[in-house]
């Protein structure tokens, strides 16, 4: 294993961007919306077909745009379905990117059989490519910390409003605070995030970041604030695991696994992925085992008494 | 024994790097990478990024690959949209002033099959039409290799000729076909340029996005169309899974029509190293061999 620029690179844009997911990821676990992601990766198709068929190229400008208004749509929709139509947020998520995918195929169908619209080909990049650049510092580092840091700073700013809204959405509402608003401008905000790191990074650690981190810092912390902060500890340490793995142990344990000879390095955003995977399974462990080793603990000095 | 043909080939390649050192090339897909084996010979090395059974356009480069890409002295890629997302990174790596080349860009833009703005990719499935990418290659390796100017053009037009004789082979290999059989059904749209090269027509079962599936509608087409004129095979395509040609055969059955598998064909990728479809013109007699036995034609 040889450590390059281009490794740094990986491993910064991994950390950043899985961290610019990890936050508004937390609160749309909160409000049962953590697969806001997955569904907008789905949904993006008829905003490519449509991307494609007003502009007549296949160039990342109108892909993106269609994307992310494609996104945006599946967001604020669902949101008001699930107020309004007393449909719970799963199931409003559902009806929404599924209608939109199969709008998709359908437009593709009827207008562009003849061109390669996938959203792998179009829209989604990779993290690998996505570190080449000209600048010293790739274009894709600034973006990604950037989103990061703009993110942060709203989570900061409507902190109190978003716990509020998300804990008990009525009270919030009693009190003044538009909860509906927040909640619409949350996943408006995880919209254009999540799209614009699917053009930089490729789907599946944006997928992943918005809920994994989020999952296992619940496990860790009962305050919000907590779980913010144990999110993207979770966040980091998944995209620097993830890399090292991808290019060290990785390739042996597969070629181990299917008998085959040196693979070379495996993909690091799929590793990242993995790896948040398995912290998560880790410290539900942990913690399923301390739950146990406590609960007899008190068991033991409750017993006498008794 | 082993040991020893790796000594031969140590020192056979130290002899050969003593006389010139071989340009670094890697290329995208195997296509790509045998045309500029053909054109540049011994003076350079050339690898392949995405391996035999891959689809190009499902591709995804790991960290290994883009270290090999950056390492490479020159990159040369199909274009038209092929490799995708990645061709962004190519663009970005040619600014830097690496010799990043398109093949396809030498193709006459009045020879390419397009739908709106956008160009059918799969122009190796026309001998002609890919013969007109070793324009490109030799422009690139000339500026890389001067000293090989005269070679680079020499190998260019033999490799012309040859594929010459195979467009003049497929289409008199395809005309042996039956008129009223000359259908060519596979599961996806890559065949377009061959179709017109040999005036077989084509239907593919899928479009070529891979996300859009074949729908029920796409296959009755089909097989309307299998029983109407009696159309004895439908293939299989290297890259793509048989689920769909399965269900065209189930459905022609149904209706008492037996369609037979015709075996299977090369669309996106070549065959494995070592085979004789590991090369353009293996894999395109290859495919034209299968379709022409399976649709009662005869191979001259």
């Amino acid at each position: 294993m040889m450590w390059s620029e281009l490794d740094t690179w990986i491993v910064i844009t991994g950390a950043l961007t899985a961290m610019a997911c990890a936050v508004p990821g937390v609160f749309l676990l909160l409000n049962k919306q953590s697969m806001l992601g997955d569904a907008i990766s789905h949904a993006v198709l008829p905003g490519l077909a449509i991307g494609f068929l007003v502009s007549g190229t296949r160039d990342t400008f109108p892909m993106l745009l269609g994307a992310a208004l494609a996104g945006v749509f599946t967001g604020v929709v669902s949101g008001m379905i699930e107020r309004r139509g007393r449909v719970e947020a799963g199931a409003s998520l559902g009806v929404v990117f599924c209608s939109l995918f199969a709008l998709g195929l359908i437009l593709i169908r009827l207008a562009a059989d003849h061109v390669d619209l996938d959203p792998g080909c179009v829209l989604y990049g990779s993290l690998e490519l996505a570190v080449i650049d000209s600048a010293s510092v790739p274009r894709i580092a600034w973006q990604s910390g950037a989103i990061l840091v703009l993110n942060l700073i709203l989570a900061g700013f409507f902190f109190k409003e978003l716990q509020l809204a998300a804990f008990d959405p009525r009270f919030a509402k009693a009190s003044g605070i538009p909860a509906g608003w927040l909640q619409q401008g949350l996943t408006v905000i995880t919209a254009l995030t999540t799209v614009v790191a699917f053009e930089s990074v490729g789907s599946i650690l944006v997928i992943a970041m918005l809920i994994v981190p989020g999952a296992t810092a619940m496990l860790l912390s009962r305050s919000v604030a907590g779980v913010l902060l144990w999110s993207l500890a979770v966040a980091l340490c998944s995209a620097v695991i993830g890399h090292l793995s991808a290019i060290s142990i990785g390739p042996v344990f597969l070629s181990l696994l299917t008998g085959h000879g040196n693979l070379g390095s495996l993909s690091s955003a799929g590793m990242m992925a993995v790896c948040a995977g398995l912290i998560f399974f880790t410290i539900f462990a942990l913690a399923h085992l301390a739950q146990r080793l406590f609960s007899r603990v008190k068991e033991h000095s409750v017993t006498p008494q008794a | 024994m082993k040991l020893f043909i790796y000594a031969l080939f140590a020192f056979l390649s130290a002899l050969v790097g003593s006389t010139h050192a071989a340009i670094e090339v890697v290329c995208t897909t195997g296509m790509v990478a045998d045309l500029v084996r053909q054109v540049g010979a011994d003076r350079v090395r050339v690898t392949a990024l995405i391996a035999d059974g891959v689809d190009p356009h499902l591709y995804k480069p790991t960290r290994d690959d883009v270290a090999r890409l950056l390492k490479a002295d020159m990159i040369f890629y199909s274009g038209l949209h092929l490799e995708g997302r990645m061709e962004a990174t190519f663009e970005k790596m040619r600014q830097q002033g690496k010799p990043v080349t398109p093949v396809t860009s030498s193709i006459p833009v009045g020879k390419l099959l397009t739908q709106g703005s956008a160009a059918d990719p799969h122009v190796w499935m026309d001998p002609l039409i890919w013969a007109e990418c070793t324009h490109s290659v030799v422009a690139t390796l000339v500026k890389a290799d001067t000293d090989g100017t005269s070679l680079f053009n020499e190998n260019a037009a033999r490799y012309r000729e040859s594929l010459a004789v195979v467009s003049e082979w497929i289409c008199r290999a395809i005309a042996t076909i039956p008129a009223e059989k000359r259908i060519l059904i596979t599961a996806h749209d890559a065949f377009q340029y061959y179709g017109r090269a040999t005036g077989l027509e084509v239907m593919g079962l899928q479009g070529l996005s891979t996300e859009s599936e074949a729908g029920v509608a796409d296959i009755n087409r089909v097989v309307d169309e299998i029983v109407k004129r009696q159309i004895p095979s439908v293939f299989f395509e290297s890259t793509l899974s048989e689920k769909n040609i399965r269900a065209v055969i189930e459905g022609a059955a149904a209706r008492g029509q037996t369609v037979k598998p015709g075996g299977m064909l090369y669309s996106d990728s070549l065959g494995s190293t070592g085979t004789p479809e590991a090369t353009c013109e293996g894999m395109l007699k290859h495919n034209t061999h299968t379709i022409t036995q399976a649709l009662s034609g005869n191979t001259p």
